[in-house]
């Protein structure tokens, strides 16, 4: 079953296409990483399926039900980029009165032991730092013991260290057979963290499937080299060769087939070539060729 | 629901600013006029200066506890993203707006209940029980209005305009019904408006039941009738404040 359906949804504000005509499943179970650059559509995405934001066009459906009807019946938590705290209330008393509203919440103790706030229950959240009221937040999205999941650049304002053990909490809180959506800009996050990577871009869905797959399905690899004062023209036609790109005196060129773009390189051209490179492709670049070519 | 009211009650009872103006402003204005003029008798109502003081100051405390809790906290929860983090939980809409009522009608509680025991206690007040319960139930409900407003400006306005608005209404509101200072003694222009303010109805409805007498119709029905308006009001500022666009 999908936790998760996009058909062919649209969001328009005015003149602007945040979402355009997005198609996208997600079986239930699985961990998802929504990757874009800013403004690609996956804040508002996130929005659409909680029912914050209704589609201007197409369908959504969450575990087969309309968004507002699985908030409702508390499918559904999610860690949204803003929101404060009341600042008067602890954090055993905020996330108490969260994990109440749900049917089928988890244990107190659980949901800060999961979130690392055990130490902290009795702090009032105006005295929380940056950080630790993220913590407060992934459990309030976790209280309710939710099936579904949804993270919108949740270590945005995380140290190193911290992101480290949010992730860890994550993936603990997967483990249970739940299903988990998360937005971000970090390829690394997505990368180590997701089983499933669908990449967004201008609001549509620009490539889908594992990191190894991603990568491996863009431009391959490339070579770059000093090209000097030399001309550039004629590089494309090169064997393999996808792309040109000339920066200072250097040019790179995207390749499918390395071993004959650079044999064509040294015999069919008259060039002077210094400093030869080969760089594989990681994921940052198929990500930048991805939302580029969008 | 209940969870709810007590999270919101909890949290106004931990707020200094709550405290300051809502419980000690009124019990210790309270203390200093009854002093003052406690013994003296006002003309116009008859009631001696303790009877009318209390009436006045528990009015004043009730009217600022349902605008402190409501207007301010309210536009802040709107802005700091805590209304979109209870929109995405299975908690119905509507019960957002009405735990906020009921919440600030509970917390208009304890200024018009220590009023009452401050004139018990300090200037010996007796009224017989059923008016007792009839001046502080009528009291009780009367805040509905203010309650109202206090929402309907948290829905209108951002955190940083609420806040001086609803001081302003608050004490404006206090002052133009005769709370501080008789409306004999106001210039007749300042009259006029006092007499359309529902903080006019309410205390007059006060002091009349503290007399003896049945409520007034005509200020009775000028409380009911800014009661529905700013509760209408209230519901559309609210609904326009959580649409989903």
């Amino acid at each position: 079953m999908n936790a998760i359906a996009f058909t062919d949804v649209t969001k328009r504000y005015g003149d602007v296409l945040a979402v355009d005509g997005l198609d996208l499943e997600i079986p239930a179970g699985a961990t998802v990483a929504l990757l874009g650059p800013n403004g690609a559509g996956k804040s508002t995405s996130l929005n659409m399926l909680l029912g914050l934001l209704r589609p201007s066009s197409g369908e959504i459906r969450v575990f087969g039900e309309a968004p507002e009807t699985a908030v409702a019946n508390g499918e559904i938590g999610a860690m949204l980029q803003e929101g404060a705290l009341i600042p008067e209330l602890t954090v055993a008393e905020t996330v108490d009165f969260v994990r109440r509203l749900y049917p089928r919440p988890l244990p107190l103790e659980e949901i800060l032991r999961l979130a690392d706030l055990t130490e902290l229950a009795r702090r009032r959240a105006d005295r929380l730092s940056g950080g630790q009221t993220q913590r407060v937040r992934f459990a309030l999205a976790v209280a309710g013991g939710p099936r579904l999941l949804l993270l919108d650049e949740p270590t945005a304002a995380m140290d190193v260290e911290s992101r480290r053990t949010f992730w860890d909490n994550m993936r603990a809180y997967a483990a249970g057979g739940r299903t988990i959506l998360f937005a971000t800009h970090y390829l690394e996050e997505a990368d180590e963290n997701a089983d499933r990577v669908v990449v967004i871009a201008r609001g549509r869905v620009v490539a889908d499937g594992s990191a190894a797959e991603i990568k491996a399905g863009v431009a391959g690899q490339a070579v770059s080299f000093l090209l000097g004062d030399q001309p550039v023209a004629g590089l494309d036609a090169l064997p393999g060769t996808t792309g040109v790109e000339l920066q200072g005196g250097r040019v790179t060129l995207r390749t499918t087939d390395l071993d004959a773009t650079v044999a064509a390189l040294y015999r069919k051209t008259t060039l002077d070539i210094r400093d030869l490179q080969v760089h594989g492709a990681d994921l940052e670049d198929a990500f930048l060729a991805l939302t580029k070519e969008a | 629901m209940r969870h709810y009211i007590k999270v919101e009650m909890l949290r106004m009872l931990r707020n200094k600013r709550y405290i300051i103006f809502v419980v000690a402003f009124p019990v210790g204005f309270y203390l200093l006029y009854s002093n003052l003029w406690g013994a003296e008798s006002d003309q116009a109502t008859g009631l001696r200066g303790s009877v009318l003081l209390m009436v006045s100051m528990a009015a004043y405390g009730a009217l600022a506890a349902a605008m402190m809790s409501t207007a301010v906290p309210w536009s802040q929860e709107r802005h700091s993203g805590w209304l979109r983090q209870l929109q995405i939980t299975p908690l119905p809409g509507r019960a957002i707006i009405l735990t906020k009522l009921a919440s600030s009608m509970l917390l208009v509680l304890p200024s018009l209940l220590l009023v009452g025991l401050a004139a018990v206690l300090t200037q010996h007040v007796s009224l017989p029980p059923l008016q007792w319960v009839e001046l502080i139930l009528a009291m009780w409900a009367g805040t509905i209005p203010f309650a109202a407003l206090g929402l309907a400006i948290g829905s209108l306005l951002p955190p940083d305009t609420a806040q001086p608005v609803a001081m302003i209404g608050m004490f404006g509101l206090a002052l133009l019904g005769g709370l501080w200072f008789p409306e004999s003694m106001m210039p007749a222009a300042m009259k006029s408006i006092a007499h359309v303010t529902p903080s006019y109805d309410y205390a007059r409805v006060g002091w009349q039941i503290a007399a003896g007498e049945a409520p007034h119709a005509a200020d009775a029905a000028g409380i009911l009738a800014w009661g529905v308006a700013l509760v209408a009001l209230a519901l559309v500022a609210y609904r326009r404040a959580t649409v989903r666009a």
